[in-house]
């Protein structure tokens, strides 16, 4: 009914106005990629400066790749390599322990009663309302006031709270459409709760588990707010922060340029099989 | 056995909560009514409303969130609109045609946002903040709206049809109505992210504008010792808008479900 | 699935235990907090061989940085963070000494030679007027580093220097959106100042150190005028990016530090731009950076090594060599490495270098003339007038706050307002109603 609607609404449209929409899509989405497209045209210069064209050239991405500048017969800044290393490292840790304490977290929640499901859920829409300045500014006082020196674990631990909300909010649903009983129907016949967690729950879970560390990984890679505040001055960086310092010194580190371009770009193409996908799941469906 | 029950699975997260999300929000609160010492005072409040050049700038960065909202908002909806009622093959690919820059880090496209301006010739400053904050937001505003305009229940819309409303009527009645929570949400969303921005005025204006999360990012690094304490009443301050902003937010969402 | 994330736990633990381990074992580990690009790493990184060499033991560099004074301060003084040797600026020496948060260098070094000895008596003497009291004698707490001047550094095809021979020609329209401040409310203050005051200077009314010394709200009121009043011709306020503008071209005159518009000058030459510094002739501030060692430091033996390492000449000129400033250290060495035949201009370094430096064909963004060195003050911690300094800098820096945007802000308040009134008074009419019907149910 709904693709009847949308016809007959076309239909009633005149070409003009129809050209205009598409016209207009196209040049929000012209203006939204403008600076990718810069930065992605821009990582084929070997040009230091952001902006000066000086021939095309795979040189960056040589240089990305090898951690050596031939043509200036520099190395490639090495905190560029640990600032990668350090993103990963705190992407993967924290959506680890987010994805094990939210489930288990979501889990209890949803076997709650009412008014403590209520409390908890309350308490874990907190960091996701709360601006990455302030969360990083309370948990900075509090690291400063019980006297923890700042640096990974800081930092590891602060991505952990505002990870593990998304992680509780999408393991819920799923536990909204498990069979409630199965749980209890594998306890009566003599699994240990871990057992019961592990084989029966899990399984049902896992969707909504690897979305939720999925997400988590995205937002701990993407996050500066929280990690500048909690990184502590033991010259811990991750990409956004060494971008950030950079970016006040006025010069942006070459390299960035191909990094960043070949991030998008697998971005995109993840995307688009993921599209392939679940279009070919649905026309088997049909 | 203690973990029979299951809704004890939740204590490790209750108690993870308790300490990183609760105990440093009070935190902020002691430390913006103590001084350096560490004795009760309301002096940081005092200086806040006092100081022309605080006030000031808290007031400049609520103008800039608002105007950044609505540009986002008459930017967003016809684009959300569009791609909800045209018939793409794929809409979902157009959604995330508009998600995807997402994934590249904001400050980097900041920065090739300055690099854009430069091309050009435009100069740095309000203009370019406006134009930085809106391009970073704007996919905040389009999906929530979109959401909401693709899960609308077509029957309304095609009765009001039948019931011979005129397009731009039905758009009033039916459709704008309906979509209301979409955009509460999408104001929220851009809003208050906006409100608390930091890093990007900075490099969009070369120094010249600060933003309020500017001014207490200034507090934690060059203010010294004593502004710690005063950072954290700003925090407070701060705090107390997201709190209206989702609070009145999530109120009328709820209403209009 | 599940294999997957056993596989990233497998992963991940070891890392997290690698980076852990960096901490251990303090008492060979020698803590370096310094600014940031601020020491060749080649020096850094050879001084543990030589700690070996002269005292047989082992010491492993744990090198940190910081861009911005007060944060160090603020972490030592509240953190207790227990740095065994920092690079602080001698204004916050100066709190440091008063607040008792420094130890004396133990300047015994067995078989070793002194080279602290070395330090230009210049530099002494300046870091002597940060004592608290007379009792106490600064150079025992503090070893100097670096030192410059702030001054004007300009792009000589579209500057005259004849333009901005006084400070009062940055305010020339002409340069509408074409200067860049150094982000640095203490040395832009001492700059402006002495020109606010320079009739009064003239006069022998005051002298330059005590209006630079001395900051009073008539004097911070006369600084904000004039930064007010150029306002229209700042491109900007930089921390770190307005010797990059500069050699763009973007910028044509930049407030800063000696040492990054060193770094400028050679940058700018390498793409074709010129670019020139000087000291305003209404005089600058003069400042000095030295090592120095906190109260919670736990390897005072190897920072007070560390200190004597960085003033062996050659690694003074290595690391001069690397980052553009200039060392402190005054020996021969330094005096024939400054000497360069090329340069035809002299100047009179007998100051810094003592007798026989009188024409020294040195670099005069590095070792200004005595006559330049003569109008140049110091800066002290403002004390009880950092938050107005502080305020001051907020209101020249960030107030873009126009009647249009209050009035913008009113109205979009008051329309919130009455939106929520309107819902709420509609909300209790249907909760009335509904009430109504049950009742009548009833």
């Amino acid at each position: 009914m709904f693709e009847n609607y949308k016809k007959s609404k076309i239909e009633q449209r005149g070409l003009g106005s129809r050209i205009a929409a598409q016209a207009y899509l196209w040049l929000l989405l012209v203006v939204l990629y403008a600076p990718i497209l810069l930065i992605i045209i821009f990582s084929f210069t070997q040009s230091k400066v952001f902006g000066n064209w000086t021939g095309f050239t795979f040189g960056l991405y040589e240089n990305l790749f090898t951690g050596y500048d031939a043509v200036a017969q520099v190395k490639v800044d090495p905190n560029l390599y640990r600032a990668i290393f350090f993103t990963v490292v705190i992407a993967l840790s924290s959506a680890l322990i987010s994805t094990v304490l939210g489930t288990l977290a979501a889990i209890g929640i949803y076997h709650m009663r009412n008014r403590d499901r209520k409390i908890l859920t309350f308490m874990n829409s907190i960091p996701m309302i709360n601006p990455d300045i302030l969360t990083g500014i309370s948990l900075f006082l509090l690291f400063v006031f019980l006297g923890i020196s700042r640096g990974l674990g800081t930092v590891i631990a602060a991505h952990v709270v505002f990870c593990t909300p998304y992680v509780v909010l999408s393991v819920m649903p799923r536990l909204t459409k498990m069979n409630p009983n199965i749980y209890e129907a594998a306890l009566d016949l003599g699994a240990t709760p871990f057992q019961a967690l592990r084989k029966v729950m899990m399984p049902e879970l896992w969707p909504g588990m690897i979305s939720g560390f999925i997400l988590s990984l995205t937002l701990s890679i993407d996050d500066f707010g929280v990690t500048y505040f909690t990184k502590g001055s033991s010259g811990l960086e991750t990409l956004s922060t060494f971008i950030y310092a950079d970016a006040r010194k006025g010069g942006l580190t070459p390299e960035l340029r191909p990094l960043f371009s070949l991030i998008f770009l697998t971005i995109l193409v993840l995307l688009i099989i993921m599209n392939i996908r679940t279009h070919k799941q649905q026309n088997k469906t049909k | 056995m203690v973990f029979q029950s299951r809704s004890t699975w939740a204590w490790p997260y209750a108690l993870f909560m308790l300490c990183l999300v609760i105990l440093p929000l009070v935190l902020i609160g002691v430390y913006a009514f103590t001084d350096a010492d560490g004795s009760f005072t309301i002096q940081n409040f005092v200086s806040f409303f006092t100081k022309s050049e605080a006030i000031n700038t808290f007031i400049y960065s609520l103008a800039i969130a608002l105007i950044t909202t609505i540009i986002c908002l008459l930017l967003g909806y016809p684009a959300a609109y569009i791609m909800a009622m045209a018939d793409f093959k794929t809409p979902q690919v157009m959604a995330m045609l508009f998600i995807l820059p997402m994934w590249i880090n904001f400050l980097l496209r900041t920065i090739a946002t300055v690099e854009l301006f430069r091309m050009f010739g435009l100069p740095l400053g309000e203009g370019a903040l406006l134009f930085g904050m809106v391009y970073d937001f704007l996919p905040f505003m389009i999906y929530p709206i979109y959401n909401t305009l693709q899960k609308m229940d077509t029957s309304l819309i095609e009765a009001a049809h039948d019931l011979g409303a005129k397009r731009h009527q039905v758009f009033l009645k039916v459709t704008l109505p309906l979509s209301v929570p979409g955009i509460y949400s999408g104001i929220v969303m851009v809003f208050m992210p906006t409100v608390s921005t930091f890093a990007i005025a900075e490099l969009l204006t070369h120094n010249k504008v600060t933003l309020f999360g500017s001014l207490i990012q200034r507090c934690f690094g060059e203010g010294g010792i004593a502004m710690w304490n005063y950072g954290a009443a700003l925090s407070l301050i701060m705090l107390i808008i997201i709190g209206l902003t989702s609070f009145f937010g999530g109120d009328k969402e709820d209403i209009n479900r | 699935m599940k294999k997957f994330f056993f596989a990233v736990a497998a992963l991940v633990l070891p890392c997290v235990l690698v980076s852990n381990a960096f901490a251990a074992d303090r008492e060979h580990t020698l803590k370096v907090y310094n600014w940031a690009d601020y020491i060749d790493m080649n020096v850094l990184n050879g001084f543990p061989a030589w700690y070996y060499e002269q005292t047989g033991e082992q010491v492993e560099v744990l090198y940190q940085t910081f861009d911005i004074n007060e944060s160090m301060l603020t972490e030592i003084e509240i953190g207790q963070e227990d740095y065994d040797v920092i690079c602080p600026s001698e204004y916050i020496i100066e709190r440091m000494l008063r607040n008792k948060l420094l130890q004396p260098i133990n300047k015994n070094f067995g078989n070793t030679p002194d080279y602290t000895k070395l330090v230009s008596p210049f530099a002494i003497d300046k870091f002597q007027q940060m004592a608290p009291d007379s009792s106490v004698c600064v150079a025992d707490y503090t070893v100097g580093y670096m030192w410059g001047t702030t001054g004007i550094l300009y792009n000589t095809a579209l500057v005259n220097k004849e333009e901005i021979l006084s400070l009062g020609g940055l305010q020339n329209p002409k340069f509408a959106g074409k200067v860049f401040m150094k982000d640095a409310f203490r040395d832009i203050y001492s700059v402006v100042v002495l020109y606010a005051y320079r009739d009064e200077i003239a006069r022998g009314e005051v002298t330059r150190n005590e209006l630079v010394a001395n900051v009073t709200e008539e004097r911070i009121q006369r600084v904000e005028e004039f930064l007010t009043n150029m306002k229209n011709n700042i491109a900007g306020w930089e921390v770190d990016f307005g010797k990059e503008e500069m050699t763009k071209g973007k910028a044509w005159l930049n407030l800063s530090w000696s040492g990054d518009a060193q770094w400028a000058i050679d940058e700018a030459a390498e793409v074709g731009v010129d670019l020139e510094y000087f000291v305003p002739q209404e005089g600058s501030n003069v400042w000095f950076d030295g090592w120095c060692i906190p109260i919670f430091a736990k390897n005072a033996k190897a920072a007070s090594y560390f200190i004597n390492y960085m003033c062996m000449p050659q690694n003074a000129i290595l690391n001069m060599e690397e980052i553009g400033y200039v060392s402190v250290v005054a020996d021969s060495t330094i005096l024939a490495w400054a000497n360069d035949e090329e340069i035809e201009a002299t100047s009179n370094l007998t100051y810094f270098f003592g007798e026989g430096a009188e024409a020294v064909h040195a670099n005069h963004v590095f070792y200004p003339d005595q006559t330049v060195i003569e109008r140049c003050a110091l800066m002290h911690d403002c004390g009880d007038k950092t938050e107005e300094m502080l305020a001051m800098w907020s209101r020249v820096k960030g107030d873009n706050l126009s009647s249009g945007l209050v009035i913008f802000i009113i109205v979009v308040l008051v329309l919130i307002v009455v939106a929520v009134v309107i819902r709420a008074i509609n909300n209790k009419r249907q909760r009335d109603l509904q009430r109504k019907k049950r009742n009548r149910r009833r």
